[in-house]
């Protein structure tokens, strides 16, 4: 196996594009994981640690924020950039495994490698992101929601480097919050759910939902976002939400959960994400 | 972990129990199915490439058709290997045949596969999924083979046939 260390992302594109069967290597949580569990063994592995320019996060003026791949979790965890509807990214980063795994692990890196049960893909998919991908002949944007595309696939191409992920600063007012069930602190999510909302006057005005680890991708449902929107946020108007989530969720039976557990917990889960929401959208406007 | 599925076929019973017995037309309508080879008239053997998000892994698998009763019940096992024994696994499945009517048959399949090895430990839940959506491709597969087959042979069953093309495309 051979071992590249660009320092332009130029040069990481062009090892990309000329080497078969190459993955980057970002924070490493989970690709050398995979590897020493002998399950890939990639022909070279190409670095990012070097490339200048993937790290960072820049709040821009029109509010939206921009995160490079190569930013760790804990510095979006404590990151004073993410606000309002945004929020609820940095309270996923700050949930996702624990200080070692935080130190180490990239958003690149884990929207990559897409394991529906991670907290960025539903809370990005929350929070409206987009990721921009580069590869050594163009750069594209793609809405969270369309990147990932299945059990650990995402609308990646071969040669294709996640560049950066920007949250757009969304509805004035909004509050927002993740909520994740795990069976122990720090592991992947059971159930998960991302929540945005903005009130007036104690009515709903608007609303946006996605759960995790109940499908192979967050799931996002137009009808459950409905049955907030013009409510004042009663639990009836919530479980309506949770009842219309759970239906078109498909999740998978393992060592977490089964899927009928996952089903009866989602309506719970979502409605902590929800009140939580609304406290923080209430101190906002 | 379990598998089953259930399909329909608009052609009559006879012909789908004729393909589903006969490799030749069985391995090109499995997914991933790099080649095969038949060692006995109830004995096959299969290389079948499977892809979970970045593992990628060819399974080598040897069938073995260990009871039939023409044209409603198969019994089979299955073993295998990937990755020069890396991970095995072993299947025992039961495929059942129902006419509906002259030109339609339900296909049901069950299986009881076991993973083991680097593939199991690794996300078996995604793994069971992954099976599923194979068995559906499987299934989509095959019911287009048989159902042109029928179709090229005229008569009532490709009558059937267009009207559940109509309904699939609606």
């Amino acid at each position: 196996m051979k071992f590249y260390q660009p320092t332009t992302l130029k040069q990481a594109l062009k090892v990309l594009a000329n080497e078969d069967d190459a993955r980057c290597l970002a924070g490493g949580a989970t690709l050398v994981a995979m590897m020493n569990a002998n399950l890939l063994a990639p022909s070279a592995l190409v670095s990012l640690s070097a490339v200048k320019g993937l790290a960072g996060i820049t709040r821009r003026k029109n509010g939206s924020v921009t995160i490079g791949a190569m930013t760790r979790h804990q510095a979006v965890a404590d990151t004073a950039a993410l606000d309002g509807g945004q929020r609820l990214v940095r309270e996923a980063a700050a949930l996702i495994g624990h200080p070692a795994i935080r130190n180490m692990g990239t958003i690149g890196g884990s929207i990559s490698h897409a394991d529906p049960a991670a907290d960025y893909p539903t809370a990005l998919v929350t929070a409206n992101a987009t990721v921009t991908i580069e590869n050594s002949r163009a750069k594209r944007e793609i809405d969270a929601q369309n990147f990932f595309t299945g059990y650990l696939e995402t609308a990646l191409e071969p040669g294709d480097i996640v560049v950066a992920v920007s949250i757009p600063a969304g509805v004035a007012g909004a509050g927002s919050a993740y909520e994740k069930f795990a069976r122990v602190q720090g592991d992947f999510a059971t159930v998960s759910a991302g929540v945005v909302l903005a009130l007036e006057k104690g009515v709903c005005r608007h609303a946006r939902i996605a759960v995790g680890g109940c499908a192979a991708t967050p799931i996002r449902v137009a009808a459950a976002e409905a049955k907030l929107v013009g409510s004042r946020l009663q639990d009836s108007a919530v479980a309506a939400a949770g009842v219309l989530l759970a239906a078109a969720c498909d999740p998978i039976d393992d060592f977490r959960g089964s899927s009928e557990y996952r089903l009866m917990i989602l309506p719970t889960i979502l409605a902590r994400a929800v009140s939580k929401a609304r406290v923080r959208a209430e101190t906002v406007s | 972990m379990q598998i089953a599925e259930t399909f329909a076929v608009a052609a009559p019973i006879e012909r789908v129990w004729r393909f589903i017995t006969d490799p030749a037309t069985v391995a090109p309508c499995v997914p991933g199915c790099q080649s095969y080879e038949v060692l006995t008239a109830t004995s096959y053997k299969a290389t079948i490439q499977i892809a979970l998000g970045p593992i990628k892994t060819n399974f080598n698998v040897i069938v073995d058709l260990t009871k039939a009763e023409p044209p409603t019940y198969l019994a089979s096992t299955a073993r295998g290997e990937e990755g020069g024994k890396a991970s095995t696994l072993t299947a025992k499945s039961e495929l059942r045949l129902l006419a509906n009517g002259p030109g339609a048959t339900t296909v049901s399949y069950a299986s009881e596969v076991a993973l083991v090895g680097r593939l199991g430990k690794f996300g078996l839940g995604m793994m069971k999924k992954k099976a599923k959506s194979i068995g559906e491709e499987f299934a989509v597969a095959f019911r287009t083979r048989v159902e042109a087959e029928t179709a090229s042979q005229g008569g009532t069953a490709g009558e059937v046939l267009s009207a559940d093309n109509a309904q699939a495309g609606a």
